[in-house]
């Protein structure tokens, strides 16, 4: 810090031997220098605003502590001075009064010290004097001035000073303490435009002189600058056009003052010291010093700075608590003390130009790339030179569409390939699906002509057989035997099925072998028909995809490439013929396909047909059993049909959401199948299918609507149930009757309503005379019956119920609901909203979740029950530094 | 017809897709279509958050934004965070749901599902389910109850003549079995397998496994019905004079007596959501009750005549009920609203919903199960047209059914014995094995007790509602004054703090002890105080007595106790 570091030095001259006490012109000239020297140096009071608050940066002990620095000698000199000046400041303590207390409080010893030199330069002449400070300052203040006149004093000085001198003392000042950079600057700044104004400041001078000379003589008004000034420390510095006087002052030079050889080198020192503080300031600040701010001011711009710093370092620390006082939990020790702190476990990333961080990082990447390793010079090296010199040459939308030529080759080249493919693909499955029928009535064929037609066949049987009989696992095998042995047809389940299997091969070989051929038609025909039934269903659906994936397949056509490899005459004869091929399997598959169909539609498939056509021949209700099951689909109406097809939605689905069937259809087969089942239903089903109906009826009236709703399985079951309800309604109906006159004798509902009804009255507001017959009034024999009536009313106390209409039952029929408070339940009642909650809302909805691990997950139960802090096992030291 | 078991997925409304209406130009507008720009990960995010509220939400949250306080606005959203985030857990957590339940279903309109026999289900199922179909014939012995315990690990039959048994079920283990030699009119499992009440001709009794009888509740007098509430460990009987009282299994304590002043009972279920009774009652009424009030409440006219038989679902949110009117009601017991109303052939003799909410109603000598009576995720119930599943018909008079939980077994009790059928997709698939384990061992049971003890909810617990626990008192403090009961003795705070020491010494001195560190000086304190001083001072009295009687020498060896 500039001024503590010159206090030092200035303070030689000021605490030596020959120290001037005298008031003679010229002692007190020197004093007055001297006094500004150390004013200046204690109270650094004009500076720029980053000098001062980098001022206060340091604490005060470090200050003082820097002080001590200086040595015994300065110490002593201090003392004495605080000696020789502990009159005048006592005294205006004592005068104070009651102040006391907050300068004690605030200001050590060698503050205080400070304060009290200042004043000797000041107050030099009437040290003693009891005034009052305001009197003092009218009656001594043309001396103080003339002290800060000599502010400007320094001017020649300083001229005669080179600038590298003064470098040099500036970065001896600012050593131990960093000025910003905009400080700096500034100062330089200032520097140039103080030399541009060197040469008319002499010119200046001599009127200015006058015109100070005005000004000391009008003591009012300077009275008033002064008070600016004050103010001006006090509040806002902003304010530079106030201490215009001082300014002018500024510019007197020792030469004026008749002080051109001062030999002395201690004054030399200060002036030059002087010079040095006058292009510190800002070019807007008044190079003159300003009056002192009383202590106390001076002490409240401390603290009030002081607070300011304090609190910043604080703030630092706002978000971190914040966050520690809101998280859930906390752990300790923390994080940011653990041992590896602050190391990366990440990967090493390599380096580029967007992740160098650091200096170093920066200045390897530098090397690097300027040794041809970095990273920009990688790529570079990859591309071989004749490409890039090509490349280099073709515009960029020629290289674009080079790129699209090539990615459309490369597909082409495929495209016949995958076409053939797919194709194949289409007709495995059509195969599989079209082809097994016919291989299956084949086989058909075969087994009723019972023999094998060829050698060859025959012997491929035999070769089967042959091969059964090597697996079969035989009754003599070791196998078996050890098994019985072991006994373990009890326990091991492989082995009982070993067994079973042992079986039926035997059975099967016993009857091949006397020649009839394993029979199994029977299970196969149910199979057959069971696949049959529900392949049907969905063969329509799965032969139009089929129809349209050929389609697609042929359509797949595409502009031929005119460049490359594909437009070579060899390249194209080949996909040509590759094409063709495809072509002709497409038209192959389709052809089957359509007779196929042709096939279909002759025996079976109705309902495809017909919509395919989009014809609507009646649906015959006498069908095979596979004829029925799709005529389900038939009696749906078209629209919804074509819906089903566009929307390719499974037919099984859009059946279910189908509007009902018009009715004669459904009931047209409803009823071969009842007539079928009939037979197979025992006789317990009748009855169930009656309640059901007598179900349907006990809301006839009610219900419609739902009825409506209900859909076609409620109109199926009404025709499925037709004739059995029509056996038994009567009988539902008279069951009905007979209930209803069963219960007639009693009077429920009319029961139930009464009783609701008192429930009601009971619970309702009443209201209770309380009046006391002789009670304000005659009672007696005597007393006419209108006097009675008068008093009976007199004392009405109304009692709160609950009013019909708020009763929770109110709307309900035959429902009586207990308003009635359960006083047992209120101990398990808030009795008050806990603090924090606004509204009962807030509070019960606070509790909504239950803690216990039966109504959450476990990782929802350990997060609601972990400890809010969390210590593990090591020393928990402080933290070090704000965490956010 | 076959069986095709199909995984239920209930498909909420927010899969569903947008509804498209025609319009006469044949254009197809859209309805409530998005406008906003989401993206698919974000719809698909916030489809399942609504999924998850809708499961297991914890109710509407509240409008934090209107909270004035800060610290509470971020605490609170904070909260709902948490029950957000909880419910996007539980969510994902179903997971681990490893079964998945199945009912049979029809392919075509022309299939009935009731069509099916056991017979043919029989032969559809696997080997280790089609086990769990049995008969016992008992027939000599009346027409016998069911119970199973609530994890379906055991059956507790008891027949009408006073043949009692259990059994392990599964592998056909028998218990005990007892002959009792009187009428039984109700029997029950109580908190586990290894207790169960038995209402006899006079009293009711308890029997442990091994058929040891332990107590006769000689208050409970000619006992018809029985319940017990596993939580509260309270065993509710319900008299022939109707009366109902509560007595705790785990205390022996009587906690109420509640006369239902409607005659003779005919029904008592209760509803497992809230432990509320539901009795019904000979004129058709439905009364509900709790041990903490006198009177009922609610009542509801559910039938014409008497109500012969009660059931409520697991949620406690429908009740079924079948009276002698030849009627059965779907009643939505939250707002007291008749769902819908179904015939039945003959007076249904018992009802029992499943974990599914199928529900078995035994009539005659036939048990139909229907499905869908009710439903949560529907906003309008439907009226079902036919059943589900029927059994019976072979002259067996039902007395009861019950469903086995966690099991898809329907228990049907019955003059000739008891018979054991499959009705596919009626059990939880899913077990809590921290609520009920069906697969629990002997340790497990015994910690399972002790858990439960531990958790034992209070008998003023029960309410209709029962999550006003913890919940504001929203009574005016008028009102509060008026109900304090201003004719109860004073407490008297020397009796108080005597009766806290329970007979031990120096009860004062550490009452005190412990409230010097309060520093709270009451009435109560100031109490104890000026009792401490007159003990201290009797003491010294005596002491000095003694002294005196020593005399001057021997008085240092009197003793200060």
């Amino acid at each position: 810090m500039p001024g503590r570091q010159a206090h030092g030095r200035s303070l030689l001259p000021a605490s030596g031997p020959k120290k001037p006490r005298k008031p003679s012109s010229r002692a007190r000239a020197t004093k007055a220098l001297d006094a500004f020297a150390i004013a200046e140096q204690q109270v650094p009071s004009r500076k720029p605003k980053g000098v001062r608050t980098r001022d206060l940066d340091s604490d005060p002990a470090e200050r003082s502590s820097n002080k001590r620095q200086h040595g015994g000698d300065d110490d002593d000199d201090d003392e004495d001075e605080d000696d020789e000046d502990a009159g005048p400041p006592v005294k205006k303590r004592a005068r104070k009064g009651g102040d006391e207390d907050d300068f004690d409080g605030f200001s050590g010893g060698d503050d205080d010290g400070d304060e009290e030199e200042w004043h000797v330069g000041v107050e030099e002449g009437d040290e003693d004097s009891e005034i009052d400070s305001d009197e003092a300052f009218g009656e001594s203040d043309e001396e103080k001035f003339e002290g800060y006149a000599f502010g400007g004093k320094p001017k020649k000085k300083k001229s005669q000073n080179d600038d590298e001198e003064e470098d040099d003392e500036d970065l001896e000042s600012l050593g131990s303490d960093a000025i910003d950079l905009a400080t700096a600057l500034d100062q330089y700044e200032e520097d140039e435009s103080e030399d541009e104004e060197e040469g008319s400041g002499s010119e200046e001078e001599s009127s200015q002189e006058s015109s100070e000379s005005e000004d000391d003589d009008d003591h009012p008004s300077k009275l008033d600058a002064l008070q600016d000034m004050i103010a001006g420390f006090a509040g806002d510095d902003s304010d530079e056009e106030e201490p215009t006087g001082p300014k002018q002052k500024s510019k007197i030079s020792l030469k004026d003052l008749g002080l051109a050889g001062v030999k002395d080198p201690h004054i030399k020192k200060s002036l030059k010291l002087m010079n040095k503080e006058e292009k510190a300031t800002k070019p807007g600040s008044s190079k003159k010093l300003d009056v002192p701010l009383a202590k106390r001011q001076q002490d409240r711009l401390l603290r009030a700075a002081a607070y300011e710093k304090t609190t910043e370092t604080l703030d630092r620390w706002i978000d971190t608590v914040k966050q520690n006082r809101r998280a859930d939990h906390l752990f300790f020790p923390l994080a940011q003390n653990a041992h590896n702190a602050g190391l990366d476990n990440g990967e090493l990333m390599p380096l580029t130009k967007k992740n160098t961080g650091t200096e170093l990082e920066q200045t390897i990447l530098t090397i690097m790339e300027e040794s041809g390793l970095g990273p920009s010079a990688k790529p570079a090296k990859e591309t071989t030179e004749g490409e890039t010199a090509a490349e280099e040459k073709l515009s960029m939308a020629e290289q674009i569409e080079l790129a699209r030529q090539r990615r459309k080759e490369r597909e082409l080249h495929s495209r016949e390939a995958a076409r053939a493919k797919r194709i194949k693909k289409i007709k495995s499955k059509a195969y599989r699906r079209i082809h097994r029928k016919e291989a299956l009535r084949d086989a058909e064929a075969i087994r009723e002509a019972g023999d094998l037609d060829s050698d060859e066949e025959r012997e491929a049987a035999d070769r089967r057989r042959a091969l059964e009989r090597v697996g079969t696992k035989h009754r003599e095998s070791k196998w078996a035997k050890l098994g019985k042995k072991a006994g373990r047809a009890v326990w091991d389940d492989d082995f009982r099925a070993g067994l079973t299997e042992m079986a039926q091969r035997k059975e099967e070989l016993r009857r091949r072998v006397e020649g009839r051929a394993k029979d199994s038609d029977d299970e196969d025909d149910d199979d057959d028909d069971m696949s049959d039934a529900s392949d049907d269903a969905e063969q329509g659906f799965g032969k139009r995809r089929l129809l349209e994936e050929l389609e697609r397949a042929a359509a797949y056509e595409d502009e031929k490439p005119t460049s490359g490899i594909m437009a070579m005459k060899f390249m194209q004869n080949a996909e040509a013929e590759r094409k063709k091929e495809n072509d002709e399997l497409v038209a192959s598959i389709r052809r089957q396909l359509d007779s196929d169909e042709e096939d279909d539609s002759e025996d079976v498939d109705v309902g495809r047909k017909k919509f395919g056509m989009g014809l609507t021949p009646a649906a015959n209700p006498f069908l095979s059993g596979k004829g029925k099951k799709t005529s389900g689909e038939a009696a749906e109406p078209p629209a919804s049909k074509a819906k089903a097809i566009s929307t390719s939605v499974s037919a099984a689905a859009e059946r279910d959401a189908s509007p009902p069937a018009p009715s004669a259809g459904a009931g047209g087969w409803s009823r071969v199948g009842q007539e079928g089942r009939k037979k197979k239903v025992p006789k317990g089903a009748v009855d169930e299918l009656d309640l059901s109906n007598a179900g349907m009826l006990a809301t006839k009236k009610a219900a419609k609507p739902k009825a409506a709703a209900s859909g076609q399985t409620a109109e199926a079951e009404a025709q499925d149930s037709d004739d059995e309800a029509a056996v038994h309604l009567p009988i539902a109906i008279r069951d009905q009757k007979l209930i209803e006159m069963a219960f007639a004798g009693e009077d429920v509902m009319g029961d139930f309503e009464r009783e609701k009804a008192e429930m009601e009255k009971e619970d309702d507001d009443k209201e209770v005379d309380n009046s006391l017959p002789g009670w304000g009034g005659w009672v007696g024999e005597g007393i006419s019956s209108r006097e009675k009536r008068r008093q009976m009313g007199r004392n009405i106390t109304k009692i709160e119920g609950i009013k019909k209409k708020d009763r929770q039952d109110f709307k309900l029929k035959g429902v009586i609901i207990s308003e009635r408070r359960i006083k047992k339940n209120d101990k398990y009642l808030a009795s008050q909203l806990p603090h924090p909650y606004e509204s009962h809302q807030q509070y019960e909805r606070s509790l909504r979740l239950p803690i216990g691990p039966e109504w959450s997950t476990k990782e929802t139960f350990q997060g609601a029950t972990k400890p809010r802090v969390i210590v593990k096992q090591g020393i928990i030291a402080p933290m070090s530094k704000p965490m956010v | 017809m076959e069986t095709a078991e199909k995984v239920e997925t209930a498909i909420s409304r927010v899969d569903a897709a947008l509804p498209r209406v025609e319009q006469p130009n044949r254009a197809l507008a859209i309805k409530g279509a998005r406008t906003e720009f989401r993206s698919k990960a974000e719809i698909e995010q916030a489809r399942r958050l609504k999924q998850a509220q809708k499961a297991y939400g914890r109710g509407r949250g509240i409008d934090v934004k209107s909270v004035k306080d800060k610290k509470l606005r971020r605490n609170l959203g904070n909260l709902e965070n948490k029950y957000k985030t909880a419910a996007l857990k539980a969510k994902e957590a179903e997971i681990l749901l490893e079964n998945t339940s199945g009912f049979i279903e029809p392919e075509t309109e022309l299939e009935r599902t009731y069509r099916v026999r056991q017979d043919d289900v029989e032969k559809d199922v696997g080997i280790d389910v089609a086990q769990k179909k049995f008969e016992l014939k008992l027939e000599n012995l009346g027409p016998y109850v069911c119970e199973y315990t609530r994890n379906g690990r055991d059956l507790l039959l008891a027949g009408r003549k006073g043949h009692v048994a259990t059994m392990d079920w599964r592998d056909g283990k028998l218990g005990c079995e007892l002959q009792l030699g009187e009428t039984i009119r109700d029997a029950r499992w109580l908190h586990n397998n290894q207790y169960f009440a038995v209402a006899q001709k006079k009293y009711v009794y308890i029997y442990d496994a091994n058929g040891v009888e332990l107590h006769c509740l000689k208050k409970h007098v000619e006992v018809s019905h029985m319940e017990f509430l596993p939580y509260h460990f309270l065993l509710a009987t319900l008299g022939i004079n109707g009366h109902l009282k509560y007595q705790d299994t785990s205390t022996g304590q009587l906690v109420a007596e509640l006369p239902t002043k409607l005659g003779t009972p005919v029904s008592l279920t209760q509803n497992p959501f809230n432990a509320v009774l539901h009795v019904g009652h000979q004129n058709g009424t439905v009364s509900l009750w709790s041990p903490n009030v006198g009177e009922p409440l609610v009542k509801l006219l559910a039938h014409r005549g008497p109500v012969r038989s009660l059931a409520v679902d697991r949620e406690g949110r429908y009740m079924v009920s079948a009276g002698q009117d030849n009627k059965m009601a779907v009643w939505d017991i939250r707002m007291f609203k008749e769902v819908n109303n179904y015939f039945t052939r003959s007076p249904a003799s018992s009802v029992a919903i499943s974990d599914t909410g199928l529900t078995a109603v035994g009539w005659g000598t036939r048990t139909t199960v229907w499905k869908g009576l009710f439903s949560k995720d529907r906003a309008v119930q439907e009226k079902v047209q036919s059943p589900y599943m029927t059994w019976g018909g072979d002259g067996k008079a039902i007395e009861r059914v019950r469903w086995c939980p966690f099991e898809d077994i329907l228990g049907i009790g019955h003059t000739e014995g008891f018979s054991s059928i499959i009705i596919p997709g009626a059990g939880e698939a899913n077990f809590d094995a921290l609520e009920v384990n069906p697969l629990e061992t002997k340790k497990q049971r015994q910690e399972g007790e002790v858990k439960a003890l531990l958790n034992k909810l209070q008998p003023e617990m029960i309410a209709l509602d029962p999550n006003f626990i913890g919940k504001l008192d929203l009574r005016s403090d008028e009102q509060k004054r008026a109900d304090r009961d201003l004719d109860k003795p004073a407490v008297d705070i020397a009796e108080e703090i005597r009766n806290r020491a329970r007979g031990k010494n120096g009860v004062l001195k550490k009452y005190l002890r412990k409230q010097a560190r309060k520093n709270i000086i009451d009435e109560k304190r100031l109490k104890v105080e000026e009792m401490l001083k007159q003990q201290q001072e009797r003491r010294e009295e005596k002491h000095k007595e003694k002294q005196a009687e020593l005399g001057p020498t021997l008085s240092r060896f009197a003793r200060k106790d």
